[in-house]
């Protein structure tokens, strides 16, 4: 028993990421796919990787302003992954709406459905400041666990 | 004998990958980021509200003043407000790094306040905004344009019309 609190102390985990595309127009998708396919970015090198499955999944990037049609896909698929996840919203349409921020079509601020763990503004925001979201995000992971 | 060549460049250049988080970015000097407002250059006509496709900018009359917020979570990076202000005072920085955590999602706000004063002329209360002297010729002095500044609208004109011109 004394031994367990240590070892998860001592072994450094490695998350799983997962994207939700909550009806983004798919410039942040493009910017997530770049930073974790091309070698100039590679976000792998901080010990993730994207998974296809909600049930792997560690952190999850969220992206789009929750569209009023993806609504209930969105929160079923959150509801499947499993805890302690971290989420961090990619792009200003998560988190404010953006530019179809008050439109009818959106539900926008996202964190009234989602609890919200990181926030990564840009339109899209650049690989790099990404990046700096995941890292945010196993900082807190690591926490959680 | 191809590979070779590029095993030989590889060794030399290293790899591509960007360092970044492990060290400091790429960043152009160009790059459209975060919002950056100087107050003493704002001329005060709120065109930058009016253009802004994201409504991220707002201002506000408050008893000292004229208050300026952009809020960077709603902001698209889009550079309007910069390629409308007359004057720069607003401008785009190429700060990219906005990452924070959600707690602290409504403090991320580009805050400025035009104040108040009294007109140096008639004493009535108007915001110390930038006086547009973008026509006035010839140019003012420093000294013509602190005296200028320190007048409201109206008085400005006035001031502008009997400024005495050696021809
Ligand atoms: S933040 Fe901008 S790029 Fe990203 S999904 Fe929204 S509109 Fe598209
Ligand atoms: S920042 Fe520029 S555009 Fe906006 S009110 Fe001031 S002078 Fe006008
Ligand atoms: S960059 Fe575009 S979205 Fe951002 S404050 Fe300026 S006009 Fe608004």
């Amino acid at each position: 028993m004394g031994l367990i609190p240590d070892f998860k102390k001592i072994a450094t985990r490695s998350p799983w990421l997962y994207r939700i595309n909550a009806g983004s127009c798919n410039g942040c998708d493009v910017e997530m796919a770049t930073t974790a396919l091309i070698p100039r970015y590679d976000v792998e090198r901080l010990g993730c990787q994207y998974c296809g499955s909600p049930k792997h999944a560690d952190i999850v990037l969220i992206s789009g302003p929750l569209t009023v049609r993806v609504k209930d896909a969105v929160l079923r698929m959150f509801d499947e992954i499993p805890e302690p996840k971290v989420t961090v919203a990619v792009g200003v349409c998560p988190i404010s709406g953006g530019i179809f921020r008050e439109s009818y079509a959106v539900l926008a601020p996202i964190d009234q459905y989602i609890p919200i763990d990181v926030n990564v503004p840009g339109c899209p925001p650049r690989p790099q400041a990404i990046i700096a979201g995941v890292a945010k995000a196993i900082e807190i992971w690591r926490e959680r666990l | 004998m191809n590979f070779l060549t590029i095993f030989a460049r590889n060794l030399r250049q290293g790899p591509q990958t960007e360092a970044f988080p492990l060290g400091p970015a790429f960043t152009p000097e160009r790059l459209r980021g975060r919002i950056e407002f100087k107050a003493e250059s704002c001329e005060g006509c709120r065109i930058c509200e009016r253009v802004c496709p994201a409504n991220a900018i707002r201002f506000a009359k408050t008893p000292d003043g004229m208050t300026f917020d952009c809020w960077h979570n709603t902001c698209v990076f889009c550079g309007n407000c910069e390629f409308y202000c007359p004057t720069d005072a607003i401008h785009q920085t190429n700060d990219w790094d906005l990452t924070h955590v959600n707690a602290d999602k409504f403090e991320m706000v580009e805050h400025g306040l035009i104040p108040n004063q009294k007109c140096a002329d008639c004493g009535a209360t108007a915001l110390n905004t930038a006086p547009v002297i973008k026509n006035a010729k010839p140019p003012l002095s420093d000294a013509e344009y602190a005296e200028l500044r320190a007048r409201c609208p109206k008085c400005r004109a006035k001031y502008l019309k009997n400024r005495k011109v050696p021809s």
